[in-house]
């Protein structure tokens, strides 16, 4: 019996993180080279734990149920969709970068360092609109058209974030009923809606195999498409289709967790974040524009065109009616 | 004498204690959370969910009796080489993870089928799931109930002018029918509550009202409205233990004297019915599974060296670990709350209230009542226990009613003393049983998902939700690895269904 | 050596014992004797430790037995069922009340070996007790109750659950056993045969009360009241007295009495007669019966008459 009981308080105890470990919490499309993780480790100091925890939104909603136990020490990856919702729960530590930091293109309220942005819009298969003669849609209400039926998939902005820019851009764009109407019409016009970008865009975008030759996407995926193609192409199968309502620019950030631990290497990881080296490494892993003044654009993405306009709702107006809108396009859209 | 009743109060304490602080008072604290509003039926999506996880559970119920039965028939009235076998290894799905058996039928039915046939997001998929589970209950319901029937009422039946069918519509079938609706009860609610299933089967449109709970909870953090259908849910499960306890106390468990032992089959159509019942427990039982073993047999060297990854390994340990601890506090909770429940139906009553509590309200529950506790292990632990433990409590309440109680008598004229007669007689007699629930437990315990979704910390990743991971990821790589994973699961789960089957000595002689 | 004073018990609304009062002298055996759920079963607990009486004294050897446990009495306890420990072999069961009482592991084993082989059970020391004959488990049951050395054997119905070509033998090798050992022992049983094959002086239960304890042959001679009379086979009886065979006259000088019917047996005829006095069930020997012969049918006469001196008065004389 005694054997028993110190057996288990040894196997509660082991629950705990040991002391040189910095946990990163990341959604999961966190990607970094691991030459850059290991220098990292190695200046620094700590072990990294990097944990994956779903969709931004998941990860969001996960610190904040365990605040009282934070999972982690440090979040990369709240974006300006979730950031005043993350305020809000007072689940964040604001963190003052030293003197002589280089300034960001763009930034996040807040005390929260500004990583990384890009665009979130409509991608084309070229292929298919030249094999079947049609014209690209040019606004948001020819997606409605019956010539464009079953052509369209999306993500579901409940789960995935890129579904839920989606959203914002056209209620943005539209005015909150309008923009309803224009997802009814759009739901009796065939479109397909997916859990995730990864189902989107590996399952049901055509260039994938799969039968929708329009996919929301993000603005450097037909870049990504060159730089991850066996063959060597001189140009993007896929493009951008940057539709007045469709564009959304995404900001995200790294911050420190509150009541996590680490507290110098967290901010060595904050820092480390926006240094030039991850700056210019992320561009081709994690296919998003960097956030800090000065970096060098990488060349791969020439293939895909950052839009020039966007329609994103401020962080406030996000935070007050997101909920509402998702839950009304869920009835629209899904029931 | 008071020695005993002292020692009754030791026995009442852990488990009443247990089941208020784990299983009523989260309950109680989603009745606060949601403000006792029903009024979330009045949102047309969320009462479609609703109605919907009435509908598939009523459904499955309909076509495992419209397949189940017949089969049952088939079972119990033919004698064929291998009988015996088919009526244990029958249950074997009831021992699989949810886990294994969503990515099963996923791989006969699913995008990569195993016939080309793809369901995915048809209500039919969801369906096929269910009654991969259930079916057995239903079979092994009405297999016992058409067991029951004595030959002499058959005989004079038949006498008396019915033909085969009609004696069948008129002796057999109500007499069997209280079994069957027992089980049904049962099936219905693993239906209406199912988890796992439901997420992976039922994509967006066909899911169940527990996967709603936790979109609501992890999506949206909506917990409000969470609660709300939390609550709407707990009352109906209520409902359907109300009715399966009710009709459990009315089924009398008479000893047979009477049977009608199996017949060969002879002639075309008894031959025929025989394979028919038999390919039709392989399709509905049998496929998913073997899809799944085939699948990984055939994933090739780089799916498989997925097993010797860390995060693997550590998952795997995270299991192990789990499901150890599980295993111990169960037990330990299952007999002591066996063994005070003796001959009172209150406590007997009060097994049944994990099933009540699904096992996402149960975790959702906890979230909110120890929210200090939350990502911690102990609570992580009681949410596995709470829903491991019924099990032991039922086996072992079980085997103890079928103790005689001269016995005891016995024991204690011959100079034992209360606590020996525990230890010298009760126990020992209980092994058999003890063994049965705890390899039921363990199975519970290492396939549990919902709960680790809800409660775990992500360095607690288990098997189950290593699983979902890769399932969520695209790409054929993931879904081999996933499937290689899944198989090791199902290899624990044939491990505890052996365990579980094993005939003891005692039990195979006096013909169990 | 046993004393029951004056014990009541009730369940609910069974009367199970309503006063009752018995005793047990050293080395005897009595048979309680009484119809299904009267309660005798109850009777054997509460002496044996397992129940406690609602009211009234047991005392053995003139202590008071209520604060004592069950374990501590020295009591055994036979069933119907035999009760056995499947999870332990023959040698395992006999050894249980043994090793109960800390005698140490060798001397247990003898003993209970020693038993075995006073009963005839040699060799079947390893047997699990479900290979085992009805009466080989009786036999495996007193062994293990008598191997302790008990100061009172208790029998709940030992032997209704065997064939009755196996009855006879056991009853016989239990008296026999128990008379060597001098252990006092009570036996419930509600059938008569055996209750007078086995027992010293029979007790009759009827609702809770002892009707009557008497030697078999007590009974016989002088049956307290009418139903005791019929308990123990009496078929013919008067408001007051039984109407033993002996006491009946036939012949053409006695009263005639009308036959209702009758049956041949092996030897003679069972007839049914009607008489003023009542209606009786007659044995006539083959002689008798031959001498009726014309009239041994339905709606016959035939002589009956009874000598009121060889009446059995109830209460006896």
């Amino acid at each position: 019996m005694k054997s028993l009981l110190s057996a288990l308080a040894l196997v509660l105890a082991t629950g705990v993180a040991h002391a040189d470990e910095l946990r990163v919490l990341t959604h999961s499309s966190f990607d970094l080279p691991k030459p850059l993780l290991a220098e990292f480790e190695r200046q620094a100091g700590v072990k990294l734990v990097v944990v994956k925890a779903g969709d931004a939104g998941e990860m969001l909603n996960k610190l904040i149920l365990t605040r009282a136990h934070p999972i982690a020490d440090v979040v990369f990856g709240i974006d300006n969709s979730l950031i005043a919702k993350a305020l809000d729960a007072g689940v964040l530590d604001a963190y003052t970068p030293k003197a002589g930091a280089r300034p960001s293109r763009v930034g996040l309220p807040g005390g929260v360092s500004s990583v990384d942005y890009g665009y979130v819009t409509l991608n084309y298969d070229k292929a298919w609109f030249a094999k079947n003669h049609l014209p690209l849609p040019a606004s948001l209400d020819d997606l409605t058209r019956p010539a464009y039926r079953n052509l369209l998939v999306v993500e579901n902005p409940a789960t995935s974030s890129p579904g839920l820019a989606f959203l914002l851009s056209t209620v943005s764009a539209l005015g909150e009923d309008k923009a309803f109407a224009f997802w009814a019409r759009l739901r009796a016009n065939g479109v397909k809606v997916s859990k995730g970008w990864d189902e989107a865009y590996y399952t049901d975008f055509s260039r994938n195999g799969g039968s929708r030759p329009i996919v929301l996407s993000y603005a450097t995926s037909p870049a990504a498409e060159v730089f991850y193609s066996k063959v060597k192409l001189t140009e993007s199968p896929t493009a951008n289709l940057p539709l007045a309502g469709a564009v959304y620019r995404q900001v995200e950030g790294v911050a420190l967790v509150k009541g996590g631990g680490e507290r110098v290497a967290a901010g060595k990881f904050i820092d480390f974040m926006r240094s030039e080296a991850v700056q210019k490494a992320l561009q081709t892993t994690m296919w998003m524009y960097p956030a800090v003044d000065g970096t060098p654009i990488d060349p791969a993405f020439r293939f895909g065109v950052a839009p020039s306009a966007h329609q994103t709702p401020d962080e406030a107006t996000i935070h007050r009616k997101a909920a509402a809108w998702i839950a009304r396009w869920t009835q629209v859209v899904l029931r | 004498m008071k020695g005993a009743r002292l020692g009754r109060r030791w026995l009442y304490a852990p488990p009443l204690l247990f089941l208020l602080l784990v299983a009523l008072a989260p309950a109680a604290r989603l009745l606060l959370e949601s403000g006792a509003r029903f009024s979330v039926l009045a949102d047309a999506y969320l009462r479609w969910r609703l109605l919907w996880s009435l509908a598939q559970a009523a459904a499955t119920c309909a076509l495992g009796t419209l397949v189940g039965v017949p089969i049952a028939w088939v079972l119990a009235r033919t004698a064929f080489p291998g009988r015996g076998l088919v009526l244990r290894v029958l249950m074997l799905p009831f021992v699989m993870p949810t886990l294994v058996a969503g990515i099963g039928v996923l791989a006969v039915f699913g995008p990569h089928g195993l016939f080309g046939i793809d369901l995915q997001d048809t209500p039919w998929l969801l369906l096929y799931g269910n009654l991969f589970y259930n079916l057995p209950l239903v079979i092994r319901g009405a297999h016992d109930g058409f067991a029951a029937v004595p030959a002499s009422r058959l005989a004079a039946a038949r006498t008396l002018g019915a033909s085969r069918f009609g004696a069948f519509v008129r002796v057999e079938w109500p007499a069997m029918l209280p079994s069957l609706a027992s089980s049904l009860c049962l099936v219905f609610l693993f239906c209406f509550s199912g988890f796992g299933l439901a997420l992976l089967l039922g994509g967006m449109r066909y899911a169940t009202v527990e996967v709603e709970i936790y979109s609501l909870v992890a999506y949206e953090l909506n917990l409000a409205d969470a609660s709300a259908l939390a609550l709407t849910a707990l009352c109906l499960c209520g409902v359907c233990v109300l009715a399966y306890a009710w009709l459990e106390r009315r089924l009398a468990h008479p000893v047979v004297l009477d049977p009608l032992p199996p017949a060969p089959a002879r002639g075309w159509r008894a031959r025929g019915a025989l394979t028919l019942a038999l390919a039709a427990l392989f399709f509905f039982g049998g496929l998913p599974l073997t899809a799944v073993a085939l699948r990984a047999v055939l994933a090739g060297a780089s799916a498989w060296r997925v097993l010797l990854d860390a995060e693997t390994l550590a998952a795997l340990g995270n299991t192990l670990r789990f499901t150890v601890m599980t295993l111990a506090l169960a037990t330990a909770l299952g007999v002591a709350h066996a063994l005070a429940g003796r001959g009172r139906l209150w406590m007997r009553a009060a097994a049944f209230l994990p099933y009540v509590i699904s096992p996402v309200c149960v975790a959702f529950g906890l979230l909110l009542l120890y929210p200090d506790l939350s990502a911690s292990l102990g609570l992580l632990l009681a949410a596995y226990t709470l829903l491991a433990y019924p099990f032991v409590a039922k086996g072992i309440g079980a085997a103890l009613d079928q103790m005689p109680p001269a016995l005891g008598s016995v024991a204690r004229t011959l100079g034992a003393t209360p606590a020996h007669v525990l230890w010298r007689v009760t126990l020992p007699l209980l092994r058999p049983a003890l063994r049965r629930a705890m390899a039921f437990a363990a199975a519970s315990a290492a396939g549990e998902f919902a709960v680790t979704l809800f409660l775990s910390r992500p360095e607690w990743t288990t098997l189950t939700t290593l699983i979902y991971q890769r399932l969520g990821r695209p790409g054929a790589g993931n879904l081999d690895q996933a499937l290689v994973l899944a198989s090791l699961l199902m290899g624990f789960a044939l491990l505890a269904f052996l365990l579980i089957e094993w005939p003891s000595r005692a039990v195979a002689a006096s013909g169990d | 050596m046993l004393e029951i004073i004056d014990i009541y018990k009730r369940f609910g609304e069974r009367v199970a014992a309503c006063g009752l009062s018995l005793s047990l002298a050293q080395g005897e055996v009595v048979a309680l004797l009484g119809p299904s759920g009267c309660g005798k079963s109850t009777l054997l607990k509460l002496i044996a430790g397992l129940e406690r009486p609602d009211a009234g004294v047991l005392r053995f050897d003139g202590a008071d037995l209520s604060g004592v446990t069950p374990d501590a009495r020295g009591f055994a306890l036979m069933f119907q069922d035999f009760a056995l420990f499947p999870h332990l072999d023959v040698l395992g069961n006999v050894m249980f009340g043994l090793r109960e009482r800390r005698v140490p592991r060798a001397e247990a084993r003898a003993r209970a070996n020693d038993m075995l082989d006073a009963l005839g059970l040699d060799g079947y020391q390893a047997r699990r007790v479900w290979t085992l004959s009805g009466g080989e488990a009786q036999r495996v049951a007193l062994a293990r109750a008598l191997v302790t050395r008990p100061r009172l054997l208790l029998l709940d119905e030992p032997f209704s659950s065997l064939d009755a070509h196996l009855r006879q033998g056991l009853q016989q090798d239990f008296r026999r056993l128990l008379g060597e050992r001098g252990v006092p022992a009570l036996l419930v049983t509600h059938d008569r045969a055996e209750a007078f094959a086995m027992a010293d002086r029979v007790a009759l239960l009827c609702d809770g009360r002892i009707q009557q304890c008497a030697t078999p042959g007590g009974l016989l001679a002088a049956p307290a009241n009418a139903w005791v009379a019929r308990f123990i086979g009496y078929e013919n009886l008067l408001v007051d007295a039984v109407v033993p065979e002996r006491a009946f006259r036939f012949g053409p000088d006695q009263p005639l009495a009308r036959v209702e019917d009758c049956v041949p047996q092996a030897e003679g005829m069972r007839v049914r007669v009607s008489t003023p006095e009542g209606r009786f069930v007659l044995s006539l020997s083959a002689r008798e019966a031959a001498a009726c012969a014309g009239q041994l049918r339905a709606g016959g006469e035939i002589g009956v008459g009874i000598d009121r001196g060889a009446l059995l008065r109830f209460g006896g004389e």
